[in-house]
């Protein structure tokens, strides 16, 4: 170990010049070879990346560009039909789609769906706009999206307010897939003037119903869950 | 099934995930509201405390301790978010935080949403583990707890007998209450609020280093020599280092170009737990300001240490300590500050900070004392290590840590010159203290 002749404290063997006064190390007696490891590592390392911000901000614009190009062409080259509503429908569903993946994160699960649901809703009211009437709107697409928006509430409900498990999953995605089947059937019914009764909804619903025994079944006895779970590991 | 893996399975067992209990959160504690105001692209308000240990690290063991560790602490495993009015830290699941290989240029700029969410980062180098936080989640103290029950963990997964007791903690016990709490509220009651230093302090000059450096000199020395030094001038070792460094920064305000002479001032947290009882984990540090006023003339370090030893016995007693608290208190407190939202006191907070709180201090000195450690541990220990960060402004801050009979000085800075370093170092020698430097410069 060598001392510098300037400051006159002790330098560290892996130290090729006084990092306080830049005076070289110049010892005979200490050949190059038997320096000692470097007390600090040499690689130099980056910040870690945050991207989610500049794919939200990529993902607005493109957005914008989109909606307002197609706005644009549709009112002064392409005219006729208001075909830009589609596109315009489209990206502001994306928008609202994407708003809790990558926009702001914090939005509660709930809120998120209920925007969900009414952008998709506005979507379809858009497009009404290039149809000659509003009913199949009002009496049949509005119904099923309001349908659809509360099962998804519901099925958020249920995997927070009780504890989440393969099984339990399971069960209340069947359990949702009668219900929408069944509320579906019965909104076209409504709107065909049919009779309101069950016909092909009704097989989805016996086979939920019986999955859905047989899931009940497992989650009430502890060992058949346990085998299930282990089977069926991923 | 191994005596650590079982060990570690054990615990996770009691660690599960109840997703329908509380969420649990917690606000930020007095400081740390205003460090992640100033967060930049380039600076965040980052330390590091290293263990030197006497054999080569073994990375996947101290990823086991640290996963078997962290839960104990539950305020270090969370991650910052922003409220309307107020930033919250709240319990963090994600999977790390993961172990990495040493960088040259550590105490890096920390963005919250990188790491998985982590505040914390743990990096191994040879013997060095080295444990890097945001200050937002507590000081140096609170952190050294965290950094000494991972090593005691890491020894026991090793095989040896190492004990609970002063920094390490028993992993398998329940976190006391106190030491989640926001210390401060509980001591800031004051019934007059004393003012603070208003004055511009003298600001070094230099070199800005390119993004991604981060300048480190070391001198490590034996604590006898340094309280033999420190005892020829009747004063305490951190009032005779506190004194050299202002030395140091008078020297180099006289050798520079200069209009005009300014006061040289030091920033230096106090820990208060050594004046209010308290167990907290968080931040219970607050800052005193001791310098000198070179326009009043020359001072000889005799006259120095002796101002740096009646400031510290005149300012750090309970008394003034609780009204310094009670003054920032009073601040968050008030009811139309709470209600400002949070965009507006970033802005605020940053340009008070940068405009006028930066410029109080010339250099930053931070003393953690004697660090003790279970006795059956010391044979596994060779150093600590302590450094204060990248400095929110051109300058170099010193942090000082000693165990047994070493005591360790670290510079940290962003500048390319080190005349405070040397200066420093110079004046050590000049006292008969032998000072061994190590340093991460390639200049």
């Amino acid at each position: 170990m060598s001392y510098c002749v300037n400051c006159g404290v002790k330098l560290d063997s892996s130290l090729d010049s006084c990092p306080l006064c830049h005076t070289p190390v110049i010892n005979p007696n200490e050949p190059e070879h038997i320096k000692k490891a470097h007390p600090y590592p040499t690689e130099k390392g980056q910040v870690d990346s945050v991207r989610r911000s500049d794919v939200a901000i990529l993902t607005i614009i493109v957005l914008l560009a989109t909606s307002l190009s197609c706005l644009l062409l549709n009112l002064y080259v392409f005219t006729g039909i208001m075909w830009s509503l589609f596109i315009i429908g489209v990206c502001i569903l994306l928008f609202v789609l994407l708003i809790p993946l990558i926009i702001y994160t914090k939005v509660p699960a709930y809120v998120s769906i209920l925007f969900d649901g009414i952008a998709l809703a506005f979507f379809l009211y858009l497009i009404t706009f290039t149809t000659p009437g509003i009913g199949w709107f009002t009496k049949l697409a509005l119904p099923i999206v309001v349908l659809l928006t509360i099962l998804a509430e519901v099925f958020v409900l249920l995997l927070r307010a009780f504890p989440v498990s393969f099984i339990s999953t399971a069960l209340y995605v069947f359990v949702e897939i009668a219900m929408f089947c069944s509320g579906l059937e019965l909104l076209i019914r409504h709107f065909t003037g049919s009779p309101l009764r069950l016909t092909w909804s009704a097989i989805i619903l016996t086979v939920c119903c019986v999955i859905a025994i047989m899931l009940i079944t497992v989650l009430c006895i502890r060992r058949l869950r346990e085998a299930i779970r282990r089977r069926l590991h991923f | 099934m191994t005596a650590s893996s079982k060990e570690a399975s054990r615990f996770f067992s009691n660690t599960k995930l109840n997703k329908a209990e509380p969420k649990v959160w917690y606000k930020l504690d007095l400081s740390a509201i205003v460090y992640p105001t100033l967060q930049r692209k380039d600076f965040s308000s980052v330390y590091r405390l290293s263990v030197l240990l006497k054999e080569p690290v073994k990375p996947d063991i101290l990823q086991q301790a640290i996963d078997m560790t962290l839960p104990r602490f539950p305020t270090y495993k969370t991650a910052i978010r922003k409220g309307l009015f107020w930033r919250y830290l709240e319990p963090n699941h994600r999977p790390g935080p993961f172990v990495q290989k040493d960088i040259r240029n550590f105490c890096m700029p920390m963005p919250f949403k990188a790491n998985n969410r982590y505040l914390l980062r743990f990096y191994y180098y040879d013997c060095r583990i080295s444990l890097e936080a945001h200050h937002s989640l507590g000081d140096g103290t609170g952190c050294m707890h965290v950094l000494n029950t991972i090593t005691a963990v890491y020894l026991r997964l090793l095989g040896h007998e190492i004990s609970n007791g002063y920094y390490v903690k028993d992993i398998y016990e329940t976190p006391d209450p106190e030491e989640l709490e926001d210390a401060y509220m509980r001591y800031a009651n004051a019934k007059v609020c004393p003012k603070r230093p208003d004055e511009k302090s003298y600001r070094v000059r230099g070199t800005k280093e390119p993004f991604y450096t981060f300048n480190v000199i070391n001198g490590i020395m034996p604590v006898k020599e340094v309280m033999a030094a420190a005892a020829s001038y009747r004063a305490s070792i951190t009032e005779y280092l506190n004194a050299v460094l202002l030395y140091a920064l008078m020297q180099k305000q006289q050798n520079d170009f200069h209009l005009r002479l300014r006061p040289v001032r030091i920033a230096m947290p106090v820990n208060l737990r050594r004046f209010f009882p308290s167990k907290t984990l968080r931040n219970f540090i607050t800052m005193v300001y001791p310098g000198i006023d070179p326009r009043l003339g020359d001072y000889t370090f005799e006259e120095i240490i002796t101002q740096v030893h009646h400031y510290m016995r005149y300012y750090i007693n309970e008394k003034f300590l609780r009204g310094d608290i009670t003054t920032n208190a009073n601040i968050q407190r008030h009811p139309l500050i709470r209600i400002v939202p949070l965009f507006l006191k970033d802005f605020v907070v940053k340009q008070f900070y940068s405009k006028v709180q930066d410029g109080h201090s010339s250099a930053g000195l931070t003393n953690m004392g004697v660090l003790k450690v279970p006795e059956d541990m010391k044979p596994f220990i060779e150093r600590f290590d302590i450094y204060m960060g990248q400095p929110f402004s051109s300058r170099t801050n010193c942090a000082i840590i000693s165990f047994e009979d070493t005591l360790t000085v670290n510079f940290a800075s962003s500048i390319a010159e080190s005349d405070v370093e040397r200066y420093f170092f110079r004046k050590l020698v000049e006292d008969g203290i032998s000072v061994t430097i190590e340093s991460n410069r390639t200049h």
